[in-house]
């Protein structure tokens, strides 16, 4: 389905990846392109092997490839430092937020913005420019301004810390956003407002990948593509409607493709 | 609130293990020379290598000194005025159970250990080691069925002498601190344990060892090999009639375990620990020491002590293997006089090893009771981890607590926590336990084993309903 | 011996001071602390002989500083330099102890003295004469903020000796600055005493230069329902040890200690803690930081001691270490010696690396890792450095922990 012609070239291409952590092998094999503007969802029980494909991408060091590419705008990124991806246009929206106590979540946004900028040939921000540009951020995630002299993601709530990565995500404008299991641990009314958020920062340059166990997040933000993925490979691969027969038929309909695979 | 003189009158259950059997023994002449170490080694007809094993042992034991660093206060041991080797009467060759003298048949029943075929325990092999001999061992034919061995170190030296010169000595070195070197030099019997490669133990194996004779020093040496990934799970218990004098017990305790094996220890010590007034009681003074010498090899010390005038011991884990593990849970009790001075010593050297330390001191009446431990990271422990948690509860305000953890690490991509905290009994915890209709000594003794309950979970089945009888015997009293 | 040797050839026996004569005879039989101590065990042999190489210097070099005095209202004290303050304020005063008063102090502390714990401070005595040695008394209330600097002469031994009496109901924000200079050695004594219900906000700035030494020991004693609050911070020093004993005389009173240490190169600098409490209700909040990089050793001892008298003890300390390099070495040792049962005490230890999770978060966001680990090293000192008192928004003491070497 990902050989139709495309007019544009791929922001992401993963190529036939293998990756393992502590010899252990996660990866088995996954490949998966991302065209512009384009939406795509990754499904599939726990510890199939999601979370890990996206923090490989962003470069985790715990997990080493053992074989395949990672290419970002033709690029083979493989051997990039995590902060390098990033610079690049590569945003990874954690499944669980890290807390960094002691660090101020302005300074904290402020220098990875600025880190972004000067990679895009971007004036860097002072501190006061920076409030301007985080101000009407904070608008699209609906967030307060006292957030910001918080340290990072410590004592938010789980909505919290979710909505302060897709103002991360905001702020570096990435041109692809892996966003890991955003959509849990949140209520239905911060759901919509994360939906809308990644509506409204994503557009026709850039591309998205879903990862979730939820049609819930997909009735929000319809993907172009669905992958299931089951034991470090992408079993299958269909349109939004496959979400809808997965959510009916539930993982173990999908048990059948691995065996035929 | 709590009425102080109940508190004080909960431990004061009488020791129900204090009866002496009265039979007939070959004592050796007290005091400890060349000589005399010449005649153990005799009369255990043991071979040369393990006579020149004693007798340098000796030698470095006459240069060391006595330790004084635990801050343990106790009256000087004569050495002299020791009895190095006794041993009950029997005939020559004891060749099945039958043929053992019904007196100490008698004595391991009363202790809640039968031996004969009739009675013993289905599902663990006992070895009874009595004073300084080992009078029976049971299931060692079921045993010799998987390849594992299990008899008496003396039988040992005689059928395996070269897994005994192999590695006797090998995780403490004769020179490795006083007792230890003292227990090489006289060490009188103890338990062997060979569990071939690929074997998991079919039950569980224990020995019960007995000091019966009140001047005769107890120094016996276990040794448990086990092979590559195989698993034993190994029992301990102690008992000790009542004399008004200090008997020492200085045991050697080693274990190796080679790639993917596991061994579990456990322990629950109940020596008699002196009177009231502090009169009388076992001096425990124990060097046990486990070497993961294998990729992925795990040692798990738990122990449960409560008896022992004084206790000085320090289980401990050399983990040399890359990912060995190595476990450590402890409960310690203390009462009236009682000292006790445990913990472990990790020693993390091969890279990715963890350990655990889970470690509860409970001190009542005017006892001291001390957690001291050292973890320790080494240049190539990289991705290694230690967490340990030592908890202390105090019963009365004249017991005391202390907590010595001693970490060190030279490897940055290590991780080593350690937290230790103090509580007691709180009264508003209690009041709502009485306050539902149970009595003030059970709610007393459902605290202390909640307080426990990490480390009796890691305990044998058998053990860790002993385990919590025992403490709640131990306290009868004491909280007020 | 040597030592001795070199403080009577100094000077002759008549001109001691009756102080330094005790404290001679004292280190007559242990002329050197006992290395196998708890206490001094891993005290590096070689470089604390080299801390006893320098020759004994009463005189004081010129005074300068990194630390520039830019407040007005800060009051700023150079010990040694016929260093002379009595201010009769309306609100306030802070007069010179007498010479009587000040003997008669001393002596009672060196009579509780231990001979091997108190011997930094034994040759801190013995080598001082009257004129390194600063005592202030003070009370009153709106105190202007105290600074107090000692400092060390290149190629030579020196030593400082504070005292401090805070009266009844007192309150004061004081900073005491020990300056290390290239080849020297600083031994520095302070005792405070803290009458009922006054309350301190103490800053010890401990910053060496090159191959500095320094011997710091500081004993404090609490009286009913006052504060001691200490903020420390050494660095830069090749030797550096210091020593905190703080007594509460009858417990109720309150402690509260945020220490940092920061070694490189092959620096070693060693942290002890003694904190005893002596009556009941007793309250103390301590944590020690440690940062060891390259080749250096950093080293924590701290003791927590509740008696059977301590009850309602709240205590808890905990010790937090860094160790950034794989030739560096720390080791922490955090001790409860409890015999009271009504107390809440607890302590922790961790030894680890910066934060791998933290550290990939931020570098996700496209923060280098040397940024990344500045910001999280910022927010690890800045717990500390925000409760020295005075020096916070003056000497940027975190830009100078951040980027010096």
């Amino acid at each position: 389905m990902q050989s139709k012609m495309k007019e544009s070239d791929p922001i992401l291409e993963v190529e036939n990846l293998f990756a393992s952590t502590d010899n252990l092998p996660i990866l088995k094999g996954v490949s998966l392109t991302i065209y512009p503007g384009e939406i795509h969802a990754i499904m599939g029980r726990n510890g199939c092997g999601k979370s890990t494909l996206s923090k490989i991408i962003a470069g985790h060091p715990s997990y080493n490839i053992t074989n395949g590419d990672i290419k970002f705008l033709g690029e083979n990124i493989n051997s990039l430092e995590p902060e390098e991806r990033a610079q690049l246009g590569i945003f990874l929206g954690f499944q669980y937020p890290i807390e960094i106590p002691g660090v101020s979540n302005l300074e904290f946004l402020r220098v990875s913005t600025n880190a972004r900028r000067k990679f895009l040939n971007k004036e860097e921000l002072d501190t006061f420019d920076f409030e301007e540009l985080v101000k009407e951020k904070l608008e699209i995630v609906k967030m307060d301004h006292a957030f910001l002299s918080r340290s990072v993601n410590q004592g938010f709530s789980g909505g919290e810390k979710k909505r302060n990565e897709i103002l991360q995500m905001a702020l570096l404008e990435p041109k692809i956003a892996i966003l890991d299991e955003t959509d849990s641990g949140l209520d239905i009314d911060a759901l919509r407002i994360v939906a809308s958020g990644i509506k409204k920062i994503s557009n026709a340059q850039t591309g998205i990948i879903l990862i979730t166990h939820y049609q819930r997040l997909l009735d929000e933000i319809k993907p172009n593509y669905v992958h299931v993925m089951s034991d470090g490979q992408i079993i299958k691969t269909g349109e939004s409607d496959l979400a809808l027969e997965l959510e009916e038929k539930g993982y173990e309909w999908t048990d059948n493709f691995i065996k035929k695979a | 609130m709590v009425n102080k003189n109940l508190v004080k009158d909960v431990v004061k259950e009488p020791y129900k293990y204090g009866f002496v059997t009265d039979i007939e023994t070959e004592k050796i002449a007290k005091g400890l020379s060349e000589d005399i170490i010449r005649l153990i080694s005799q009369k255990k007809e043991e071979p040369k290598f393990l006579l020149d094993f004693r007798l340098k042992a000796f030698k470095k034991w006459q240069k060391m000194k006595e330790p004084d660093w635990a801050g343990l206060g106790y009256k000087k041991i004569d050495y002299q005025d020791i009895i190095y080797y006794s041993a009950p009467k029997q005939k020559e060759k004891i060749s099945s159970l039958d043929e053992v003298d019904p007196k100490l048949l008698e004595t391991f029943d009363k202790l809640g250990i039968p031996l004969t075929e009739q009675k013993k325990l289905t599902n663990v092999a006992v070895d009874a080691v009595f004073d300084s001999v080992s009078i029976a061992t049971t299931f060692r034919e079921e045993l010799a069925e998987y390849g594992v061995i299990f008899c008496s170190i003396s039988e040992a030296v005689k059928n395996h002498a070269d897994l005994i010169e192999k590695y006797l000595g090998t995780v403490v070195p004769a020179s490795d601190n006083y007792f230890a070197a003292l227990n090489s030099a006289v060490f009188s019997d103890g338990s062997f344990v060979y569990i071939p490669k690929g074997v998991t133990c079919p039950m569980d194996l224990s020995s019960y060892f007995r000091i019966n004779s009140g001047d005769s020093g107890q120094f016996e040496r276990t040794l448990i090999i086990a092979e590559e990934s195989s698993s034993v799970s190994y029992l301990e218990g102690c008992t000790a009639p009542m004399f008004d004098t200090n008997t020492l017990h200085a045991a050697v305790v080693e274990l190796i375990a080679l790639d993917d094996a596991s061994i579990k220890y456990s322990t629950v010590q109940n020596w008699y620990a002196g009177d009231e007034e502090g009169i009388g009681g076992i001096f425990n003074f124990v060097t046990k020491r486990g070497k993961c010498l294998g990729k992925r090899s795990k040692i798990s010390w738990s122990q449960v002590e409560t008896g022992s005038a004084i206790t000085w011991k320090y289980p401990s884990c050399l983990l040399l293997g890359e990912e060995s593990v190595g476990e450590f849970y402890s409960v310690a009790l203390t009462n009236n006089l009682q000292q006790a001075d445990t913990g472990t010593k990790m020693i993390h050297i091969g890279p990715k090893t963890k350990s655990t330390i889970v470690s509860k001191g409970i001190s009542a009446g005017n006892s001291k009771n001390s957690y001291r431990g050292l973890v320790k990271m080494g240049t190539k422990a990289t991705g290694s981890r230690n967490y340990s948690q030592c908890d202390s509860m105090l019963i009365g305000d004249q017991a005391s607590a202390n907590t010595f953890p001693y970490i060190k690490s030279q490897q940055p991509n290590s991780e080593i926590e350690h937290e230790a905290s103090t509580c007691r009994i709180s009264e508003d915890q209690l009041f709502y336990l009485q306050s539902r209709g149970i009595e003030f000594e059970e709610a007393v003794s459902m605290m202390v084993s909640g307080f426990c309950r990490d480390v009796f979970n890691q305990l044998p089945m058998e053990f860790a309903a002993e385990a919590d009888k025992l403490l709640a015997l131990k306290l009868e009293g004491s909280v007020g | 011996m040597k030592i001795i040797e070199k403080i009577k050839t100094n000077k002759s026996a008549d001109n001691l001071t009756e102080i330094q004569k005790i404290c001679l005879d004292k280190l007559q039989s242990s002329p050197l602390p006992n290395t196998r101590s708890e206490q001094w065990r891993l005290s590096n042999k070689s470089k604390f002989s080299n801390f006893l190489k320098y020759s004994v210097n009463e005189k004081n070099p010129k005074f300068d500083t990194p630390f520039p005095n830019n407040s007005q209202s800060t009051i700023r004290l150079v010990i040694g330099d016929n260093c002379q303050i009595n201010l009769m304020e309306e609100n306030y005063s802070i007069k010179q102890l007498s010479e009587e008063k000040l003997v008669k102090y001393i002596k009672e502390q060196i009579s509780c003295f231990d001979q091997n714990e108190n011997w930094s401070d034994l040759l801190n005595l013995s080598l001082n004469c009257t004129k390194n040695t600063l005592g202030l008394k003070i009370n009153g209330s709106k105190i202007p903020p105290i600074e107090i600097f000692s400092h060390a002469s290149s190629n030579s031994l020196n030593a400082k000796t504070l005292i401090i009496f805070l009266e009844k109901n007192c309150d004061i924000d004081l900073l005491q600055v020990n300056l290390g200079k290239e080849n020297s050695s600083l031994s520095q004594s302070t005792f405070f005493y803290l009458e009922e219900n006054s309350s301190v906000n103490h800053g010890v700035v401990s910053y060496g230069e090159n191959k500095s030494n320094l011997l710091n020991s500081l004993n404090v004693i609490q009286q009913n329902n006052s504060e001691y609050n200490l903020g420390s911070l050494h660095f830069k020093f090749n030797y550096a040890r210091f020593e905190i004993r703080v007594k509460q005389s009858e417990g109720n009173a309150k402690t509260n200690i945020k220490g940092m240490q920061i070694t490189k190169k092959d620096e070693q600098i060693s942290t002890f803690t003694k904190i005893d409490f002596n009556g009941p209700n007793g309250f103390l909040d301590q944590i020690n930081k440690s940062l060891a990089d390259d080749k250096s050793h950093a080293i924590f001892e701290g003791s927590i001691i509740v008696p059977k008298i301590a009850q309602k003890t709240d205590a808890s300390q905990l010790s937090r270490n860094l160790l950034l390099s794989n030739h560096a070495q720390i080791d922490t040792k955090p001790q409860l010696e409890i015999i009271a049962d009504d107390v809440k005490c607890k302590h922790g230890a961790t030894i680890s690396q910066l934060n791998e999770e933290e550290l990939f978060y931020m570098r996700t966001r496209g923060i280098t890792l040397t940024e990344a680990s500045k910001l999280q090293l910022s927010s690890y000192f800045q717990e500390i450095i925000s409760f020295i008192p005075i020096s916070k928004d003056r000497w940027n003491l975190l830009d100078k922990l951040l980027n010096e070497n």
